[in-house]
């Protein structure tokens, strides 16, 4: 092994502080970004007759096919697996697409407003 | 009826009744399907905050029951760890003492800050309570922790539904059972430690009552239980459902990255940082 001295020009120094400074950035941005993430998860959930449901891309489309073919009702499994009686299936989908709608919606403005900016004092408004 | 129980008894180091009125504070600004909030706790502790119990509960059960001294590490984050006696043998007794058909329980240190909750309202599940749970930090992943490699998953009791019935009367003298022979069932089960958990006590008691089969209970309407461990602070609470949160750092404990949480129910560990916000909580949320 050589004994070799890694010489660095203040230049690239300066570079290699920015980036290592650059990691606090992403890491609060990660943070944020995974808080957001579970706090949608939490917020996409409906309770109906005793059930709960968790609400996805999946569940509405399915109840969608479910009204469009003309079932005004039908048994649903929901997050506990245990079936649930959906008397009023049009309703249900009301309910469960204007909760995604809004949850998402949410989601899309917070995730905009933490990619645009890269000062943690903006996003927290502090 | 439908309630929800918080227990809190001080113990000369941390005030849990003053946290206990702020997190119901929350719970009634956040939930709106409930009859009552109702505290249990002991004479001693109710005697400290007569007027601020009258202001945030509905109804307060005294329970005087002998605790044995149960002792434990109280971190703020990473500075002063301290030992205190904890007295969490109570919530074992939570059937025979709640008024309520539907009951949810709550840590005193759980912040209700959206309104989730209020699925559990007539839920068709007898009991409900999460096996998952995450830091907020991000330094566990974890999803389901297991009280050992070669046992059974862990639950949360830190928040949880019952109805009065069969499997929950059932359940509840399981647990006191469980609570009376801990270290027996704790050699069984390899759980760590010698500190008596109501987390393990429960997971024992729903295992056992299961026909000791692997068995896991409906989850509450919130996916994941959002711990903040000790190593966290409080920044600034914004209202009753905004919080900035310091967390701490998963390489570097000493050091913290700023969080803000808004319509997301946390359970803040560390109590000193809820003491040094617990005016600003008293005040955001809701009295009767």
């Amino acid at each position: 092994m050589s004994n070799e001295t890694i010489n660095s020009s203040s230049e690239e120094q300066e570079r290699l502080a920015k980036a290592l400074d650059f990691s606090n950035t992403m890491q609060t941005f990660n943070l944020a970004k995974n808080n957001l993430k579970v706090k949608t998860q939490n917020l996409l959930s409906y309770s109906t007759n005793g059930g709960t449901f968790r609400v996805s891309q999946e569940l509405i489309a399915f109840v969608n096919m479910a009204v469009t073919s003309g079932k005004s009702s039908l048994i649903l499994l929901d997050k506990n697996d245990i079936p649930i009686q959906i008397d009023d299936t049009t309703k249900f989908l009301e309910d469960i697409s204007s909760l995604y709608f809004e949850v998402i919606n949410e989601y899309y403005n917070d995730y905009q407003k933490l990619r645009s900016s890269r000062k943690i004092e903006k996003v927290l408004e502090i | 009826m439908r309630g929800i129980i918080l227990f809190a008894r001080n113990n000369g180091y941390v005030d849990y009744v003053k946290i206990a009125c702020a997190s119901a504070g929350y719970a009634r600004k956040n939930l709106s399907e409930f009859d009552e909030i109702c505290l249990v706790t002991d004479s001693a502790s109710a005697d400290e905050h007569p007027e601020l119990i009258k202001q945030y509960f509905d109804r307060t059960i005294i329970s005087d029951n002998f605790q044995p001294e149960n002792t434990r590490l109280f971190k703020d984050t990473a500075n002063s760890p301290e030992y205190a006696s904890f007295k969490n043998m109570g919530r074992s007794e939570v059937y025979e003492l709640s008024p309520y058909e539907e009951t949810l329980v709550i840590d005193c240190d759980y912040f209700i800050m959206s309104d989730t909750l209020d699925q559990v309202w007539g839920s068709e599940n007898d009991f409900m309570i999460n096996y998952q749970y995450r830091d907020i930090a991000g330094r566990h992943g974890g999803n389901v922790s297991y009280i050992d490699d070669f046992t059974i998953p862990m639950c949360w009791a830190t928040v949880f539904f019952f109805r009065k019935s069969e499997f929950a009367e059932n359940l509840f003298n399981l647990i006191i059972h469980i609570k009376y022979n801990y270290k027996y069932y704790y050699a069984l089960y390899n759980c760590s430690g010698n500190l008596f958990r109501n987390d393990f006590a429960f997971a024992i008691a729903l295992h056992m009552l299961n026909g000791n089969v692997s068995f896991k209970a409906p989850s509450l309407p919130i996916d994941y239980l959002n711990n903040s461990f000790d190593l966290d602070d409080i920044f600034r609470v914004n209202s009753a459902n905004d919080v900035i949160m310091y967390c701490a750092k998963a390489e570097t404990i000493e050091e913290h990255l700023l969080s803000r949480f808004t319509n997301t129910d946390l359970h803040i560990m560390n109590k000193r940082a809820i003491e040094r916000n617990v005016d600003t909580m008293l005040e955001l949320g809701e009295t009767l």
